[in-house]
Formats: structure tokens, C-alpha cells, sequence
């Protein structure tokens, strides 16, 4: 624990202090900065979505925004979408990145390289450029019809315009990083435990089972946060490749706010997308304070 | 130094402190333009009307910026209302298409120039079915029309009233889709007919200033039985494609056989090949047009070049300017149409109507595009 350890540091308590002090200060200024630019904006959010002003300028406290969110069903509709797309992106995320970076953790040959390249080359390409490139290849009459078509097998429903094509973007689109930390996450695991259960005749399943995932969590967790935060406010793949409606969150705050004119929903919008990141923020933040603990 | 070098030298500084005040002079009077239209706009800006201007006004010169879209120049707008309280210089002179309601009291603090006779002495050629506002100048409008892919339909089948066009949509079920009303004039501009086709067909009885929730409330559901009726039978069984461009995008790729577009955004497809000439048909309704719009410039009137960009905004009611609308963009007119030379009228007489109905913006538009959202967008036979 932190507090042991400073307690039998080898520097005298009036020396502690001063270092302490000099440490406060230095974080003074990017404290402060984030004072400024996430807790006030947060807070000052919330504050103008629940004390509304009246026509004489007056503020009140009610409820009625949110009231209103959360009775229609238009906003739902949205809401449940962005769960939805989320939740699917999220576990393909996981799915499909999880044997990607099993691979590359334990492979040694030349090959993984190649891979490892090829799994973050979609960090570098903007999602609007994804979107175009996503409804000419799997939009209808894309590429995938058309090689479909030439070797004489059926077309395939498009998913562009439907909910299943943001799930396509997303992931795309978030697989780089998700594999990034998930290797970082396998490299903590030593060879040796591995070695050890192979020797007493573990099969490779019971190998991941039960060496390998259980010292995973931490580090699925933090991927998992990281993907959904990203996923959750997502603006051009959804507004490119999906439906009119519903639509996911990032959209519908968009088009609340700037063509709607209608600020208060749109923040109220904001600050209830806020609180379902929060909740897998609470995650993350959880998992690195519990892994500093360990350390 | 010799007396040669001399007189060479101080020459060439005489004629140096001479240039110098005059690139001062020059670089007081650029008129600083920003446009949150498409590329092809910003092209004809750059390309047809900067080179004219500059060469009928040769102490001025003119700066088109790219402000990308409408909320880059509402925050322009936004800057400039705030330097108007502080008496200071916004950095912008006039807008190239901007609603002079925004921002909301811009009007009311006098942000914007009140055009008239006076201060634009060609204010008199503008077509009065285009003025909007007098805050705002129409210089170019486009309008929508059906574009069609002929293999697949034959020119004498194509619809030509709304009913025709409806049967036509439940015939051939796939193969219509427009956009969103609020991403794109096409789509927009389609649900407005919808909105004319419940109403009456009476453009005149939508204006801004009619605009109540009431009148609302009854004009607008109609329209919304109407296009759910046919939701079913789009492409997709209710797609909405995000854009313009991406419903010429699906007529391009032989998705559906037709769709609404703008008369310019289609005209410059096919001259740029994305649209085959030969077999894309155009066909307008004729029991009533689908609306059309237009743009209408701005005039800040605490820009430090005021008087230039009034210049420039008179230049381009000129015959030569509204001309280069019709033959470079396939646009067509801000004046009226016997401000045209008789060839480009007879010339373009098939793409160019001679009266565009229009449908107000303001309120409607937020209760239109909402509506729609709500009440066709998530229509629900289609899971």
C-alpha cells in the first residue's frame, strides 16, 4: 500500500511535507485545466438541465428534460440503439481481438509482424474515409456483390443503412487499439506459468481457462471500457452508415442541437450519454486503482 | 557607390515607397467572403466570379473562404454579432448563403445590411418569388427534380404527377429512395411535396411568418400518412441514404432506378461521367414542381470592406454573373427571367422552370424535419 510505503521512506516528516507541497503545486496547473474543461462544463451541464429558466430569466429547479427524455419514445428508441450498438461492438471487439492478440503474444515467427501491422493499420485511416470506403465495398451492388455475383453465388442483404453497419464501422475502427491493450495486457503474463502448466499436462484450453484469462480481466476490462466510451458517443460511422431511425446518440445530439435549436434537450441528451460513460469509467478507473494496489 | 548605382538604387526605393502604400490599400479592400455551400459553389466562386470581379474592379480584391458547412458560418455569425457590441472589426464581410434569422437577434441589433434599390441598384431585377427576407439577396436557385436510371425505365412511363409517381413507387418496390429531409435539399425538398400534396397542392399557403403550432399540428400529419403509405416500398423497405450525394451515389450504382435530385448536384454528375449522359432521365412533376431553393448573400454591416462587398453583391445580379449560374453550375437564376438573354432562356427552357414553388424556412423547417424523424422515419413494418 502507498501509505506503508511512504511511512518507512528514508526521508524525515517535515522533508515529506515540503516534497508534498512541491508535488501539489506541480499539478497545480493541469488540475486546475481539467477543473476548467471537464468537472465545470460537466457540473454547469447539469446545473442548466435541471434549475431551467423561466421566461422572466429566473431559474427553477424541475426535472421536466429529463422527464421528457426518458418518457419518449423517440429518445429511447435512440438510446436502447446506442446500447444495443455498443453492447454487439463491444463483445465483438473482444471476440474478434482477443485471438489477435493471443497470437502475437506468443508467436515468434516473422509472420506476426505482418499481423500485428496489418491489425493496427486501421488507426490511420479517418472514419470518414471508412465510411466511404465501407459502403462501396459491403453497400449494395459493392464490391463483396459483385464477387458475390461473379462467381455465381446470390447477393447478400446489404447492412449499409441498417443498424449492423456502424457495428461493422465500430469495429473496425476500434480494433487497433483494442488489440494494443490487450497485448500489453498478455505481456504481464510470464512464461513460465505457462511452461509450469503445460508440464503437468494442461491442454491449451485449460491453459487459457486457467492461466491465462484469469490474469486477462484487468486488462479486458480496461479495453472494454476504453472501446464502449469511444463507441458510445460515435458521430460519423453512425450518421454515414446507419439507419435515419433510431439513431445512435452522437447523431441525434447533433441534429437536436444544431437543427432543432434546442439546446436544452440536446444537453440533456448529453449529460445521460455522460451518465452511462461514467458508469464504465467508474470500471475503469476501479481496475487501475486496483492494479496499482497489487503493484 | 557610384552615381549611377546611385540614382538606380534610389529609384527603385521611390518606386518601392510608392507600391507600398498601394498593397495597403489593396489589402484593406478584400473582401472577405465565406461560403458554407459544396465544392461546386466554392468553384464557381473562385474560378468564374473572382476573376470577373477582380477585373471589373481593379482596387479590389476578393477572398473566398471554405466555411464548410452552415454552423461554420453561424459561429462566424456568432463573432461577427459580438464585434458589433464592441465596435470592432469581425474579419468577414458577407456571406455567400446565410439565413439572416440567425443568429437570433442579429437582425434586431442591425448585424446585417438591408438591401433596397438604394444601396443595390439592381435590387429591382431579383425575382420577388425568391426574396425571403430583406436582409438577404438571392443570387442563385436550384431545384429538384427526379432523376431516373432509362434502362430500367422508359422515358414515356416516367411520372409525371405525384399519383403517377406513387403508383409507380408501390409498382417497382426497391427502387425509390430519398434522403433525409434535414441532410439534403433533395430528400427535404420531396417531403415538402408530400407536404403540398396534402395540403392542397397551394404553395402560397405556407410562409414564415404563418408558421403556428396549430396550423402545424394539422398540416403536417397528412403529409406523414402519405410517406409512411409508401415507406414500405423504398429501397431497403425504408432506407434514408444521409445525403445528396449518396442518393445520386445508389442511382449511380444501379441500386434504385430513381430518385430526387438537385438540378445542379446532377447536371455536374453527368458532365464529370458519375452519371451516365445517355442513360439518365430527368422528369419533373407537373401537377405541382418539387420545391426548389435559394441562396441568398448576406452583408455584414460592421465589416471594414461594407461598401466593397455591396459592390460585389450588386455584381452578381449582373447579367453576365446570374448567366455564369446557369451555363458553369446548371443553377438558375436570382433575377427574374426576363433579365436572361432569349438563347440561355430557350436553351435551358427544359431544366429551368419558369416558376419555382418554394417552401418557407424558420419554424417549418424544425417542424418538418422533426416530424419527419419521428413519425416516418421509424416506420415500423420494417423489422
Amino acid at each position: 500500500m502507498a501509505v506503508t510505503g511512504i511511512a518507512t521512506a528514508p526521508v524525515g516528516n517535515l522533508g515529506l511535507t515540503r516534497r508534498g507541497l512541491t508535488g501539489l503545486l506541480l499539478v497545480a496547473i493541469p488540475v486546475l485545466l481539467l477543473f476548467w474543461l471537464i468537472i465545470y462544463p460537466i457540473f454547469s451541464a447539469i446545473y442548466d438541465t435541471l434549475f431551467l429558466a423561466d421566461q422572466t430569466g429566473t431559474r427553477h429547479f424541475s426535472t421536466e428534460s429529463y422527464r421528457f427524455f426518458f418518457s419518449d419514445g423517440y429518445s429511447l428508441n435512440n438510446l436502447y440503439l446506442t446500447l444495443w450498438t455498443t453492447a454487439v461492438c463491444g463483445v465483438l471487439l473482444i471476440v474478434t481481438a482477443l485471438p489477435i492478440a493471443l497470437y502475437l503474444r506468443f508467436s515468434t515467427s516473422r509472420l506476426a509482424a505482418y499481423v500485428q501491422g496489418l491489425a493496427i493499420f486501421p488507426m490511420f485511416v479517418p472514419s470518414i474515409i471508412l465510411s466511404y470506403a465501407l459502403i462501396r465495398t459491403i453497400g449494395p451492388n459493392g464490391a463483396v456483390d459483385i464477387i458475390l455475383n461473379s462467381v455465381g453465388l446470390p447477393k447478400l442483404p446489404s447492412p449499409y443503412l441498417s443498424p449492423w453497419g456502424p457495428v461493422i464501422g465500430l469495429v473496425w475502427d476500434n480494433l487497433p487499439l483494442t488489440v494494443l491493450m490487450l497485448v500489453a495486457g498478455l505481456g504481464s503474463i510470464s512464461n513460465n506459468a505457462i511452461e509450469a502448466a503445460r508440464d503437468v499436462g494442461a491442454s491449451p484450453f485449460r491453459v487459457l481457462a486457467h492461466i491465462i484469462l484469469p490474469r486477462m480481466g484487468n486488462s479486458l476490462l480496461v479495453a472494454a471500457s476504453f472501446a464502449v466510451l469511444g463507441i458510445f458517443s460515435a458521430f460519423t460511422l453512425p450518421y454515414l452508415l446507419g439507419p435515419a431511425s433510431p439513431e445512435m446518440m452522437g447523431p441525434f445530439m447533433q441534429r437536436t442541437f444544431n437543427d432543432l435549436n434546442d439546446p436544452l434537450n440536446a444537453t440533456t441528451q448529453a449529460v445521460v450519454t455522460f451518465g452511462f460513460c461514467l458508469f464504465f469509467g467508474i470500471f475503469y478507473v476501479y481496475s487501475i486503482a486496483r492494479n496499482r494496489e497489487k503493484s | 557607390m557610384k552615381r549611377r548605382e546611385f540614382l538606380a538604387a534610389s529609384a527603385a526605393a521611390v518606386a518601392g515607397a510608392g507600391l507600398m502604400p498601394r498593397f495597403a490599400f489593396a489589402d484593406e479592400h478584400t473582401i472577405e467572403l465565406y461560403s458554407g455551400s459544396d465544392s461546386n459553389i466554392i468553384d464557381l466562386w473562385n474560378n468564374v466570379v473572382r476573376p470577373a470581379f477582380e477585373k471589373a474592379n481593379p482596387d479590389l480584391k476578393l477572398k473566398v473562404v471554405d466555411a464548410q458547412d452552415n454552423n461554420g458560418l453561424r459561429a462566424i455569425a456568432d463573432r461577427a454579432l459580438a464585434a458589433l457590441k464592441t465596435k470592432t472589426d469581425p474579419k468577414a464581410d458577407m456571406f455567400e448563403h446565410f439565413d439572416p434569422r440567425l443568429p437570433t437577434d442579429g437582425i434586431k441589433e442591425g448585424l446585417w445590411v438591408k438591401f433596397s434599390t438604394e444601396n443595390t441598384p439592381d435590387y429591382a431585377k431579383v425575382n420577388p418569388m425568391a426574396i425571403d427576407s430583406d436582409y438577404s439577396l438571392p443570387y442563385r436557385g436550384s431545384q429538384v427534380l427526379l432523376a431516373y436510371d432509362k434502362t430500367k425505365l422508359d422515358p414515356k412511363d416516367a411520372p409525371k404527377t405525384w399519383d403517377a409517381l406513387v403508383a409507380w413507387i408501390k409498382a417497382n418496390p426497391g427502387q425509390f429512395i430519398y434522403n433525409r429531409p434535414d441532410k439534403g435539399g433533395s430528400g427535404g425538398n420531396f417531403v415538402r411535396r408530400a407536404i403540398h400534396e396534402a395540403n392542397g397542392r397551394d404553395p402560397s399557403k405556407f410562409t414564415v411568418a404563418n408558421y403556428t403550432e396549430d396550423f402545424a399540428a394539422k398540416a403536417l400529419p397528412p403529409a406523414w400518412k402519405i410517406l409512411n403509405d409508401i415507406a414500405p416500398s423504398l429501397y431497403d423497405n425504408g432506407s434514408y441514404t444521409a445525403g445528396n450525394s449518396q442518393s445520386l451515389q445508389l442511382l449511380a450504382q444501379g441500386v434504385v432506378t430513381m430518385t430526387p435530385v438537385w438540378s445542379d448536384q446532377v447536371l455536374q454528375a453527368i458532365a464529370q461521367g458519375v452519371l451516365p449522359e445517355e442513360t439518365t432521365g430527368l422528369v419533373q412533376l407537373t401537377d405541382l414542381a418539387l420545391c426548389g431553393g435559394f441562396s441568398r448573400m448576406t452583408v455584414f454591416t460592421n465589416g471594414a470592406n461594407k461598401d466593397a462587398a455591396m459592390k460585389l453583391a450588386n455584381y452578381m445580379l449582373s447579367s453576365e454573373m446570374q448567366e455564369a449560374i446557369i451555363t458553369k453550375i446548371g443553377g438558375f437564376p436570382g433575377v427574374s427571367w426576363e433579365n436572361i438573354s432569349d438563347d440561355l432562356r430557350q436553351k435551358y427552357a427544359d431544366v429551368i422552370p419558369q416558376t419555382i414553388p418554394t417552401f418557407p424556412s424558420g419554424d417549418w423547417e424544425t417542424a418538418v424535419n422533426d416530424g419527419w424523424y419521428r413519425n416516418v422515419a421509424p416506420n415500423l413494418s420494417r423489422s
